[in-house]
């Protein structure tokens, strides 16, 4: 009796725990998987994004779009921390584990040739799906792998040299002694800028890569060679960036950060003079709402090397379909008639969310022209997105981090004053063990 | 007799199999297939065997000798202090005499109830370069100009080590409180006698008694220690340079921020492991009971 109670016991804790698991699977494809379960009849795509009031307003604008020409069209926008995302997407695709993955995915601009690449076969080509001529030529040039485009160009970060007038103004600077200047004008600047008015011409944060990816593709140079080699030696823009880098550091015109929020919060207190950054700080800048009218935006200073311009690009993202996905071709029309091939969708992106494309034709448009007054009525997307074609195209490659860390590690021997040479060298080293 | 046995024990081992099911299932089975996927490389979903050629080049990685050469760091420096300090806290704290105990117990046990990321943001404000400390220093006039401590590779670590101390010693602390109290009064009580002074009876009886105690938690610090993670990348996401990342921030990278070679994060994980077996068959050598 005994022992039949206690099978009976076993069998029922048993069932109950597998009946929880068994629960827990199916309200979790329930949740996410629906997209790719539910078949084409539903008409309904899922997609993971990150910021639902930058890139997760965004899909909403196109769904309100395509849902016009498409009733019946039903889209899931699932919100998650970038990073999250990141790993979600990683660890699923390295189990080889499709279920639960959505049609659309979210991609960082850097991260791109890395996926295509670890992960063959797993995102929708879109060669032929989308006119690229009416893109941005950098914003393609990162998409396009071994002849192939893989997704829809989203938001830019095309930079500009955000700066504060009165303080320049203060130190004996009008707006003309801004434009097209090189980097070491801009650091004669800050000098007087610091003398004059005793703010700092702009942050240095040693461990953030941001400015010297900014100084690189001004250049039309990366950390890799496009076949994925270190490029850090017998590159001439990589020790023209170098250079520059530790001339800023060493002018002291550049106020010490360690972090985003202490960068943030040195231009909304107005501890500095400019802003080096991509379009979308704008919103942030914009957050000191007592400093209105005081901001303008100039081109970036530009390196003094052969072919470097006064553009560049700093983040950004686009847009890919998963190959495995049930409703794969209603994801990539979705796609193709609002994000890649829409003057409205970017209008209203801009209006709505401050969201800037890389869609030629909307650049003419009335919302590009705005001038807010929180630039002195200067026309700054209209700016912005002048610089943008100029930006020169690079291959983003497939180990921008590893590159990125490996020149990590020996900055500081760099702004020690340490031989540029040999330390390049030694970067180089480090990277190509690293990689393999 | 043969089928009593049989049926009482029958009924233990009916209860131990789901549970050891279970640990199977989720512990051990995951174990192996990882170690089978460090003999492995490539990159995202493409794998092949390469023998023990990630072992290799684990002593060729000079990130990876740098992740075990701070972890290691933090380990002699910070588990040791750790301890000691748990330790003398918990003796003052242990005094017959002392008032408002169950005040000073809380405050230094609560570090360890908060989250480990927000007690690192916290910490990151205060070294940050217009931070608390800082201005502390610049207003008592210890320094002129403020110190760029997290960008500094030797105050990095400094910062570091202060912010786990913080979080980690009021719990080593507990132990080593619930421990004394379980030393016979009396004991110290003979000693007065014999007249053994306060000093004397910490080293001569207190630290022989908590002994046990004390391997517990060196193990588990030092497990804890080379398992460090959050701290890091909140703090200083291991700068500047590399001169505060751990191994396992290091695998979190191989894994999620490069282009993903588990293959080669799992050889670093069982890197770890070997690293935490290591250390503790040589603490239990060096302070286990001989037997």
């Amino acid at each position: 009796m005994k022992k039949l109670l206690s099978v009976l016991l076993l069998v029922s804790m048993t069932a109950s725990l597998l009946a929880a698991c068994g629960s827990s699977k199916s309200s979790d494809s329930g949740q996410s998987g629906t997209g790719s379960e539910g078949g084409s009849a539903s008409k309904k795509v899922v997609a993971w994004a990150w910021d639902p009031s930058f890139n997760g307003a965004a899909l909403k604008i196109a769904e309100e779009l395509y849902a016009k020409e498409n009733p019946g069209f039903e889209l899931e926008v699932v919100d998650m921390a970038k990073t999250d995302l990141e790993q979600k997407l990683n660890t699923n695709l390295a189990s080889g584990v499709k279920e639960g993955l959505p049609d659309i995915i979210l991609v960082n601009d850097p991260n791109i040739q890395k996926y295509v690449t670890a992960y063959p076969g797993t995102f929708a080509d879109f060669t032929d799906k989308v006119d690229y001529s009416q893109f941005s030529p950098y914003k393609v040039d990162a998409l396009t792998i071994d002849g192939k485009v893989y997704g829809v160009p989203f938001d830019i970060g095309v930079t500009g040299m955000f700066y504060r007038s009165d303080y320049l103004e203060q130190a004996g600077f009008k707006a003309e002694d801004l434009e097209n200047i090189t980097w070491d004008e801009y650091i004669e600047i800050g000098k007087v800028v610091k003398e004059k008015t005793g703010k700092y011409m702009s942050t240095i944060n040693p461990n953030d890569e941001a400015l010297t990816s900014i100084l690189l593709q001004s250049g039309g140079s990366w950390y890799i060679t496009p076949d994925n080699k270190g490029n850090f030696v017998d590159n001439p823009v990589m020790t023209e960036t170098l250079r520059v880098y530790k001339a800023i550091a060493d002018s002291g015109i550049a106020k010490p950060v360690t972090g985003w929020s202490e960068f943030v919060g040195s231009f909304n207190a107005g501890d500095v003079a400019t802003v080096v950054s991509g379009v979308w700080q704008i919103s942030s800048i914009m957050d000191a709402k007592d400093q209105s009218g005081k901001w303008r935006v100039a081109p970036i200073p530009r390196l003094n090397v052969e072919g470097a311009v006064n553009a560049s690009n700093e983040g950004g993202s686009s847009w890919f379909v998963l190959e495995g996905s049930a409703n794969k071709d209603l994801a990539i029309d979705f796609l193709a008639k609002t994000i890649g091939g829409s003057s409205e969708f970017y209008e209203r992106f801009l209006k709505e969310n401050g969201g800037v494309g890389s869609y030629i034709p909307s650049f003419s448009s009335e919302a590009y022209s705005q001038t807010p007054e929180f630039f002195g009525g200067q026309a700054i997307y209209t700016d912005f997105t002048k610089w943008s074609t100029e930006v020169p195209g690079i291959s983003l490659g497939m180990y921008t981090q590893e590159a990125k860390d490996a020149l990590k590690n020996e900055l500081p021997n760099i702004l020690n004053g340490s031989d540029l040479t040999q330390s390049l060298a030694n970067i180089q080293k480090l990277f190509e063990q690293q990689v393999q | 007799m043969g089928s009593k046995w049989n049926k009482s024990n029958l009924m233990g081992w009916q209860f131990v199999l789901l549970p050891s099911a279970l640990i199977l299932l989720f512990s051990f089975y995951p174990m192996i297939q990882s170690l089978l996927l460090s003999f492995q490389s490539g990159k995202g979903n493409v794998y092949h065997y390469v023998g023990l050629s990630n072992y290799a080049r684990l002593f060729s990685d000079p990130m990876f000798k740098q992740a075990v050469l701070n972890t290691l760091l933090y380990l002699v420096v910070q588990v040791p202090i750790m301890l000691m300090l748990g330790l003398v806290i918990a003796y003052f704290l242990n005094m017959p005499g002392l008032k408002f105990k169950g005040f000073y117990r809380t405050a230094i046990f609560l570090p360890c109830v908060t989250s480990l990321v927000s007690y690192a943001v916290l910490f990151k404000s205060i070294f940050a370069v217009d931070g608390i400390l800082n201005r502390m220093l610049m207003s008592i006039h210890i320094i002129h100009e403020p110190i760029a401590w997290l960008m500094d590779p030797v105050w990095a670590k400094v910062a570091i080590i202060a912010a786990i101390t913080w979080r980690w010693t009021g719990y080593n602390m507990i132990f080593y409180l619930a421990a004394m109290q379980n030393i016979d009064p009396s004991v110290y009580e003979a000693a007065s006698i014999d007249g053994a002074s306060k000093t004397r009876q910490f080293f001569s009886i207190t630290v022989p008694m908590l002994k046990p105690i004390i391997l517990f938690t060196a193990i588990i610090s030092t497990n804890g220690t080379l398992q460090l993670f959050d701290e890091v990348v909140n703090i200083t996401n291991g700068g500047p340079g590399n001169s505060t990342m751990t191994i396992s921030q290091y695998i979190y990278n191989l894994s999620f921020m490069y282009t993903p070679n588990f293959g080669y994060a799992a050889t670093v994980s069982y890197a770890i492991v070997i690293m935490v077996a290591v250390l503790a068959f040589l603490q239990l050598k060096v302070g286990g009971e001989k037997k």
